[in-house]
């Protein structure tokens, strides 16, 4: 019984003062509609970047590191603190990139039980002819089905298939990308060159569109057996192992064990794309800062708002003081409407930023740049409307309080006395 | 018969500190008795309304005592001074001081509302009968600045009322009125002290309306001049 008298109170006053509540709410509902829609693109987007590099880049890969230099020799013999020794121009070791029994690492990583798959590989640099035409670009020898199985290749072959670089002999799946610079269609015949010399005829089996630009401009896949051909070495020479995983976030503990186990290098996902992660983290930062700043823009709005409403309500708040409102009543009354404005708005807020947010997945933008998506991909986290919702509330409360706390504090006689 | 007093006050004084010191209020004794009609007569500036809000807890930077049914009003916490007002006070005001917003069942509501005694439904029947008493219950429904000058003191009338305190104070009750409408308020006060013993103070400077009250307070230049009778 002794809420209710505040409940009418508050209802009144917002219901006669309706264009000051809802042009306070409206303040709220824009800070929270612009929270709502910039972080449900901006992690969207970075979403969909990370889901699209798990997918196409292994979770850890093995390899040589082939700049590894080697310490000169001279510190054999000379070690002592005293001494320095200074050997300019050391060159690497002419040792090729070779995984040493890299079939079987393959077939030890495969009896981890948190390795869900292992695709071996080799790689190199070739310059792809087609007429006058030529495109540089990296072949990757791959057995086709082990590759499939860790990067879902199928999935994004606009042209041809996949299996055919098993059937066809001198077969080459090329990314889109690099088949437009090339003007290459499925089924034409490429002349691709290594560095090495050794040029080989080979047929376009498939085409390959992930929608990450740098790959799609790049790589192209061809069978260990022709990438060996290119590479003019022997049957069982590897230079990369990648590796996907029950669990992603494992990444970086396996690779420190798989690097101390088999002396070669690995490196996890995370490792891989670690400017994009810091890109990302300046990103996110920048959209927090603009939401609060939106945010403190309505949070003063409404501090605005009451104040000025308890400088015309003065007289209300003299008179219900008279008849036995305590000063606590009088702070909530106005503390209430200032978190009933910041509900309200915000619920609003969270509906109009949903509204937009869907509105804008399912138009299509055809974005081409960083990735090439069809569409926006907008992150519909619920956690972002809750985040939303209750920073909405605690700010509208923090800017109600103020003024409310003033009006609880006014004196009737100053009012009473001076009319 | 022994009157029980509602209202003590023993060596009031009462300073303005501002533009200048100014002693308002000189050594005021009085005593207020249950079911009087009492009226603080005096020309403007001999400190009248300021007595009013001293004795009646809105003003409590005094010196000396106030005693309302023996309790000493600086004593109180703000709390318990709202409670007091809520309960045993009510007010009536020269400008009606009604919440314009609202309608004026409701604001004869509010009070009741606040002290939670009755449910809703018996409040409104309750608001309902003072309106009614007071002549003015086809208006309960109008929003109170819709209402004329003379309505609008009736309905600050009614919420005065709601909540049956022990004294009601009114600081010049009639002033803002024409004189008929003054006239018909002033008899609903004297009506209320008749028929229902209701206590009250009022401030006036109308001689006419003074002498027709059971005692006069003539005050000048802050001091009582009549000695207490009582």
């Amino acid at each position: 019984m002794n809420r209710l008298p505040i409940l009418k109170i508050v209802i009144t006053h917002l219901t006669s003062r309706k264009r000051q509540t809802i042009v306070s709410m409206l303040g709220v509902t824009f800070g929270i509609t612009v929270f709502i829609f910039q972080a449900g693109v901006i992690t969207g987007l970075q979403d969909f970047f990370i889901e699209k590099t798990i997918n196409s880049t292994a979770h850890i890969q093995i390899y040589q590191d082939k700049n590894q230099k080697s310490p000169p020799v001279l510190l054999n013999v000379y070690h002592d603190e005293q001494t320095w020794v200074s050997v300019p121009n050391i060159k690497s070791k002419n040792e090729l990139p070779k995984l040493k029994r890299g079939l079987q690492i393959v077939e030890i990583l495969e009896s981890y039980p948190e390795v869900t798959g292992v695709s071996p590989s080799l790689s190199t640099q070739a310059i792809l002819k087609l007429g006058v035409a030529d495109v540089s670009g990296v072949i990757n020898g791959v057995n086709i089905r082990k590759e499939n199985r860790l990067f879902d290749l199928e999935k994004d072959m606009v042209n041809g298939s996949i299996i055919r670089l098993e059937t066809v002999n001198n077969g080459i799946i090329l990314g889109s990308g690099l088949a437009e610079s090339l003007g290459a269609l499925l089924n034409d015949n490429i002349t691709v060159v290594s560095p090495g010399g050794v040029a080989l005829q080979m047929k376009v089996v498939g085409i390959l569109d992930t929608g990450l630009r740098d790959l799609d401009n790049n790589r192209a896949y061809s069978s260990i057996r022709n990438t060996q051909k290119l590479m003019n070495v022997t049957g069982s020479y590897i230079t990369d192992i990648k590796i996907k995983l029950n669990d992603v976030d494992q990444a970086g503990v396996l690779a420190r064990e798989f690097q101390s186990r088999f002396g070669y290098s690995a490196e996890d996902w995370k490792q891989a794309n670690e400017g994009i992660f810091s890109v990302f983290r300046i990103q996110n930062i920048v959209t927090y800062l603009v939401i609060i700043s939106i945010l403190l823009v309505s949070g003063f709005g409404i501090f605005n708002i009451l104040s000025m409403m308890i400088y015309e309500k003065m007289n209300d708040i003299a008179i219900l003081k008279s008849i036995g409102y305590t000063d606590i009543d009088i702070r909530n009354i106005f503390l209430l409407e200032a978190v009933f404005i910041g509900f309200i708005g915000g619920l609003i807020g969270l509906l109009i930023g949903f509204v937009i947010s869907w509105i804008t997945s399912v138009i299509p933008t055809n974005i081409e740049g960083f990735v090439s998506s069809e569409y926006l991909n907008i992150n519909f986290d619920p956690a972002f409307y809750l985040l939303a919702f209750v920073f909405g509330l605690v700010a509208t409360s923090i800017a109600g309080y103020l003024p409310a706390r003033k009006a609880s504090k006014i004196d009737p006689i100053n009012i009473i006395r001076s009319q | 018969m022994i009157m029980k007093k509602v209202l003590e006050t023993k060596s009031l004084n009462k300073y303005f500190y501002k533009p200048v010191e100014f002693h308002v209020l000189k050594d005021i004794n009085l005593s207020i008795y249950s079911g009087e009609f009492v009226s603080i007569v005096g020309p403007s500036g001999s400190g009248k309304s300021t007595l009013l809000y001293a004795i009646s807890s809105l003003d409590r930077e005094y010196e000396g005592e106030v005693l309302f049914n023996n309790t000493e009003l600086k004593s109180l916490t703000n709390q318990k001074l709202a409670h007091l007002r809520n309960k045993s006070i009510g007010f009536i005001f020269q400008f009606h001081y009604l919440l314009a917003d609202f309608t004026a069942l409701d604001n004869v509501m509010l009070p009741g509302l606040k002290l939670g005694k009755l449910s809703h439904e018996e409040l409104e029947e309750k608001a309902m009968q003072k309106l009614d008493l007071l002549g003015i219950a086809d208006q309960a429904t109008k929003k109170v600045n819709r209402l004329s000058g003379g309505q609008q003191q009736r309905v600050s009338v009614a919420r005065a009322l709601i909540n049956e305190p022990r004294i009601i104070f009114c600081d010049e009750p009639t002033g803002n009125l024409d004189s008929k409408n003054a006239k018909v308020v002033f008899d609903m006060l004297k009506n209320l002290t008749r028929e229902f013993d209701q206590t009250i103070l009022m401030v006036t400077h109308d001689d006419s309306f003074s002498s027709e009250t059971d005692r006069q307070i003539q005050l000048l230049d802050g001091k009582i001049l009549n000695r207490e009778t009582r």
